[in-house]
């Protein structure tokens, strides 16, 4: 593999610092003079008609200058879902509208001169509900007789909204049914994942105001600014050419803030009133009126012959998208998409899932999104059928797994929301991430022989993950290089740098191209006045499509540079021409000329032009990035309590461009998944209000929480990637619930259907299988070392 | 109500509301670099230092550090001339959107003011009240060990 | 966002009788603030007035009379560091104290305040339940100190509306007796869901006396006098803990909430019951 300069090296995340000594770069660190403060009133009800609202006290109270309700608003029916055009959300959500859905449904807002009379002014409005009947489980959903949530004539793209039907999805490959009968062993499991919420620390944010020509600018807190100005421009029935959209530093997105919650309702107060509008989500907002992460019931039946091969897998997704149907369609998809590639053995193999609306908090892109409700179940089945063939679990997977060459007609079968794309698997490290993570945890120590110190019980568990690398021949994004006298260079680009680092692995991947340091480019990123086209940052797209376009702009301008050394060095080809530490070397004749010579040259000196080139990235390839994840806990059989010990990932992301940024994801998505697996979770009353909205009840993990984590790169070189990249950030979230779960199997012998795991339902799990088990005796399973 | 503070080394007088939180005063003067909105003590990220002690400012009163030092993120360390903590921070990947970070590096300041060889345990302890949804803390309890060598170098 | 709207006047007394006479001139409008945390994260709308203590000089831990007083505005991260603390009852409470609420939170959370507020999922006061401490009140004038029990067992919040609470006075025990504590919490750095704190007095092997306080059962902590009788005079063996911890089931006075059913906390009860006992057997 050719050595590189700049990849795979670890070099300094580039506003670190900046931010580090708190530098003024997040939506909320200015204020305009004139802003207006925007609150809003949420619905008390989980289903209700408003009969009539009477805004009159609120209008009259001291500083309040508008009150936004359905009466004077547009009325667009459109979706919050900050997803491509055409969205393949549902259109079903109005800013604001005359029937709420939701305990948390937006129902009317004021801007007003403070925050405190802002927050006065909403007590005043006085709401006349007709309260309806409510879905407040997602299995009575689609029950004959249940309450329509969805009636209005407008909505469009849902699947059947008569039956609370957001979604549906069926897909196949092979005979299901003749599957099952040639198998030798069935392993049916169904596990229910819960709601919770992404809690970035910096909540929903947007200032919006004029600019000087007039044009509505949207200073906003988003993962995609593109998305964000299309969307708005639709539900304010504006010109997109009317707004520009402004990302600055953002504090945390894992998926919230691929929305448009507040932008609309700013742009509409500046855009009526002249003047500066600013919305900030309290925390108790972000939890009950942002997004959630769909809880899902997946049903998961496995077929297996006798020496382990799978022969037919069959997963039913029952999702609940909450009121509104954002995501939904595609969230369900990826339970399927992203997981059941993985075991490309089986020739038999059928998805369906229903996503229904409920009415409950809004669910919407979380990190993972399906995949890893998707695995939480799908990999605990896998377990099962292991321990029914008495295999080693890491074998049952070798013998499954999709390798490198081959591919799954999943792929084909279950796209984003449409068909997908053929995949071949051009790179994979499986086998080796199980070697070395079974390594790393001590496996063939531990497995099966579970460690007992007084009522306290260690044991060990792991699980294997795919996910993807952007929306293949969907997701585009692109970038704009352009050359300085000195030799640095400006990238403007649409990527959208969510505190992941992918600004910094942009400039690599120009330094690394043109022969200059990282330093000498200049990023700018997510402005749609001043920066190129990007979908933004989701499904895992940003060092892939972002960086690819980051690529491509450079290869074009390293072609300009070359043409115009060819010109001052007066040779005839550029084939031997390299680019090193600044200069333009020809290898042929041993001349050499600076970037910052060829920058003087072309601006003042002759043939004046720009040194400039934009380059886009689109791919009809969406390599997956692998992990096998490995875990060790200690469970108090006396109080259900689980501790985590140690947690190994190893993972296969290509080539890391920074590895320690790359760590950075690993490691943050796994301690957010064990929140997931161990302590988050909504809890709601009878009437479907969120009785836990702050971190006091909610809880993720603090720094006290978390065991000893090894994260373990394992380099492949993926040839659709920019320098051989995949992508990184979502995939390590999917492995706590399935791997605590199965080391909760190998510990104690018992298996939780329902996350998160907390003490108090594994203690139950305890007592039963006490009960149950009396004069039992279970067989160990050998593990087999290979 | 007026209030008198030292902040960062310069002395301010503040018009106040007798009922607000010390993190709404600083933010209005300008003291953006002081995040968090969760008005409960329990993100973080409005931490700031009262006489060297790390404290919650969303949840202490404007009124009761009247006559007290106060110190941000820009007391420790500035671009130009970053504290070890800071540099420490940025060379180890703990700074992911660096939204907790003013706090995270201030808890670790005064923990190692106190304490100047902690154990990581001793580190997890003084930063448990800043929470981190980018990190996962792995690399910010690196970063606070890696500045402990920084510091003893620049000595 | 101004959550205390309605607190029109800051007092910072230079004396405890200025203070007192604040207090209750407000007729109720006014709030004690020690470290300022309950105040501010549970904003009473009808407070006008807010009496800081800072001034008072009640941030001292000091031993006299063979006990440790602690002033009232003495915060967690203060006595935990305290070396008064650092070795009391072989260093258990200091292990404590280092366990409650986050770094941050310590630092601002008062003795004092956490009596005088009496929240339920407060690990201060069973802690000070299980070593028979004293509250002591000012008027201003004179001191008025009562045991623990006695200062909840009255409305203590009548007696808070005017009166202050000063300084916490806790017994030095001798090497006879063993404390233990034990918090569940959903993540380290949680508000307790049930905690059980154990006071014993232990000669040859006999307990002689037992001071045994739950706390966040959801309700405000209580003294489990049936468990501390069931102790006294027992030989601590293996045995009793197990004994203990089926007693402390069956008479424990706990319930459920939305944080945890009553079955499960009434389950923990027995089990740390039982296993602080264990741990005590040890020493």
């Amino acid at each position: 593999m050719k050595e590189f300069k700049y990849i795979g090296k670890n070099t300094d995340k580039r506003d670190a610092l900046s931010l580090a000594t708190g530098q003024p770069m997040f939506v909320d660190d200015i204020s305009l003079p004139n802003m207006l403060q925007v609150k809003f009133l949420y619905s008390t009800y989980a289903h209700a008609i408003i009969e009539d609202i009477d805004t009159t006290e609120a209008e009259n109270y001291p500083g309040v200058k508008m009150v936004l309700t359905y009466k004077n608003t547009p009325h667009i029916i459109h979706t919050t879902a900050g997803q491509g055009w055409p969205e393949p959300s549902p259109y079903d959500t109005y800013m604001f509208n005359k029937k709420v859905r939701f305990v948390g449904d937006r129902v009317a807002a004021v801007a007003a001169e403070t925050e405190e009379e802002a927050a006065e002014a909403i007590k005043l409005i006085k709401v006349k509900y007709r309260v309806l009947p409510a879905v407040l489980d997602m299995k009575d959903a689609m029950k004959e007789g249940a309450p329509i949530i969805h009636d209005e004539e407008e909505i469009k793209g849902a699947y059947d909204p008569k039956h609370n039907l957001a979604a549906h999805i069926f897909v196949k490959a092979g005979d299901i049914e003749k599957g099952f009968k040639e198998s030798d062993v069935i392993v049916e499991e169904t596990f229910e994942t819960q709601y919770a919420q992404h809690c970035p620390i910096e909540p929903h944010i947007t200032i919006t105001y004029l600019d000087e020509y007039g044009r509505i600018v949207i200073r906003t807190s988003t993962q995609v600014p593109f998305h964000v100005r299309r969307i708005v421009a639709q539900a304010l029935n504006i010109p997109v050419q009317k707004i520009r959209v402004i990302k600055p530093r953002i504090g945390g997105g894992f998926g919230t803030k691929q929305e448009i919650i507040l932008e609309e309702v700013c742009a509409y107060i500046t855009m009526k009133t002249g003047r500066p509008a600013r919305a900030l989500f309290s925390r108790e907002e972000e939890f009950i009126s942002s997004r959630t992460r769909h809880p899902m019931q997946v049903n998961v039946k496995i077929g297996a012959k006798k020496d382990g091969t799978f022969n037919a897998i069959k997963m039913y997704v029952l999702s609940n998208t909450g009121a509104y149907g954002t995501h939904g369609l595609t969230v369900a998809s990826n339970a399927g998409s992203k997981t059941l590639p993985l075991y490309n053995k089986a020739p038999n193999v059928e998805f369906t899932a229903d996503v229904v609306y409920t009415n409950l908090p809004v669910s919407g892109a979380y990190r993972g999104y399906g995949a890893t409700q998707g695995y939480a179940a799908l990999e605990q089945a896998v377990d099962e059928v292991a321990y029914k063939l008495k295999m080693d679990p890491l074998k049952i997977r070798k013998k499954n797994h999709i390798r490198s060459g081959e591919t799954s007609p999943i792929f084909r079968a279950l796209g984003e929301g449409r068909e997908g794309v053929t995949q071949y698997i051009q790179s994979c490290a499986l086998d080796e991430l199980i070697d070395k993570g079974a390594k790393e945890i001590g496996w063939f120590d531990k497995f099966g022989k579970p460690k007992r110190k007084g009522n306290k019980v260690r044991g060990v568990g792991m699980s294997i993950h795919m996910q993807g690398s952007g929306i293949p021949l969907i997701d585009m994004g692109a970038a704009t290089l352009k050359m300085n006298e000195d030799g640095s260079f400006n990238l403007t680009y649409g990527g959208t740098d969510l505190g992941t680092g992918l600004d910094t692995v942009a400039a690599q991947i120009v330094a690394e191209t043109l022969g200059i340091k990282p330093e000498q480019v200049i990023v700018y990123a997510s402005d749609t006045d001043l920066t190129p086209f990007d979908v933004g940052a989701y499904a895992s797209s940003g060092t892939f499509v972002s960086g690819g376009a980051v690529l491509n702009a450079a290869m074009k301008v390293r072609e300009q540079i070359f043409d115009v050394a060819k010109e001052m060095f007066g040779e005839f080809d550029t084939k031997n021409f390299v680019l090193e530490n600044g200069k333009v070397i020809s290898k042929a004749t041993g001349k050499s000329v600076t970037l910052s010579e060829i920058a003087y040259h072309t601006l003042y000196v002759k043939n004046q032009h720009q040194i400039a080139a934009t380059g886009s990235f689109v791919s009809p390839y969406s390599p997956p990035p692998f992990a096998a994840h490995f875990v060790e806990i200690e469970v108090d059989e006396e109080t259900g309590i689980i501790t985590p010990i140690k947690y190994v990932a190893a993972v296969d992301c290509g080539v890391p461009i920074n590895p320690e940024l790359v760590r950075g994801q690993i490691i943050g998505a796994i301690v957010n998944g064990l929140g997931y697996a161990l302590t988050e979770e909504y809890k709601f009353t009878d009437s479907g209000r969120m009785v836990n909205p702050n971190f006091m009840e909610y809880k993720i993990p603090s720094a006290r929480d978390i065991p000893e984590i090894v994260t373990i790169i394992n380099e492949t070189y993926e040839p659709t990637g920019p320098y051989g990249a995949k992508s990184v950030a979502e995939i390590n979230i999917n492995g706590p619930i399935p791997a605590i779960g199965n080391a909760l199997y190998n510990a104690l012998g018992i298996r939780l259907h329902q996350t998160p795991y907390t003490p108090e339902r594994v203690l139950e799990a305890i007592e039963a299988k006490k009960l149950l088990d009396k004069g039992k005796v279970s067989e160990p399973i050998d593990p087999e070392q290979e | 109500m007026k209030v008198h503070y030292t902040i960062n080394g310069e002395k301010k007088i503040f018009e106040i509301k007798p009922g607000e939180v010390l993190l709404d005063v600083l933010r209005r003067n300008g003291y953006s670099e002081v995040k968090g909105n969760c008005y409960m003590g329990t993100c973080g990220a409005c931490t700031v230092l009262i006489d060297g002690v790390p404290h919650t400012s969303c949840t202490i009163l404007a009124a009761k550090v009247d006559n007290k030092s106060i110190t941000t993120i820009k007391g420790v360390g500035t671009l130009q001339h970053p504290h070890p903590l800071q540099k420490a921070f940025v060379e180890k990947g703990a700074v992911q959107c660096g939204f907790c970070t003013p706090g995270a590096i201030l808890s670790a300041y005064a923990l190692l003011k106190e304490n100047p060889n902690p154990t990581d345990e001793e580190i997890k302890k003084a930063l448990d009240g800043n929470v981190c949804r980018c990190t996962g803390y792995v690399q910010q309890v690196e970063a606070v060990k890696f500045s402990i060598k920084l510091l003893k170098e620049e000595k | 966002m101004l959550k205390l709207k309605n607190v029109r006047q800051c007092f910072m007394p230079d004396s405890l009788q200025e203070a007192v006479d604040i207090l209750r001139d407000s007729q109720g409008k006014a709030a004690i603030v020690g470290g300022g945390l309950d105040i501010t994260v549970f904003p009473r709308p009808y407070i006008e007035k807010l009496i800081f203590l800072d001034k008072l000089h009640l941030n001292y831990i000091k031993e006299k009379n063979s006990e440790i007083r602690v002033g009232a505005t003495v915060t967690i991260t203060d006595m935990e560091r305290s070396l008064l603390i650092k070795n009391y009852l072989r260093g258990r409470v200091k292990e404590i104290l280092g366990e409650v609420a986050s770094q941050l939170l310590r630092n601002q959370i008062t003795i004092g305040g956490s009596i005088a507020r009496g929240h339920p999922y407060s690990d201060i006061i069973p802690l000070v339940y299980a070593l028979r401490g004293r509250i002591v009140l000012s008027d201003g004038k004179d001191d008025e100190e009562l045991l623990i029990d006695d200062f909840y067992r009255e409305n203590f919040r009548e007696l808070l509306k005017n009166k202050i609470v000063t300084e916490i006075r806790l017994k030095k025990y001798d090497d006879s007796y063993r404390f233990g504590m034990k918090r569940f919490v959903r993540n380290a750095t949680d508000i307790p869901l049930l905690n059980v704190a154990l006071l014993i007095k232990v000669e040859k092997n006999i307990i002689k006396d037992a001071s045994i306080s739950l706390g966040s059962r959801p309700g405000i902590a209580y003294r489990f006098i049936k468990g501390e009788e069931f102790l006294k005079g027992k030989k601590i063996t293996k045995e009793l803990a197990e004994d203990f911890q089926e007693f402390t089931e069956e008479n424990v006075d706990v319930g459920g909430d939305a944080r945890l059913s009553k079955t499960y906390r009434k389950h923990l009860a027995g089990v740390y019951s039982k296993n602080i006992l264990l741990n005590l057997m040890e020493v």
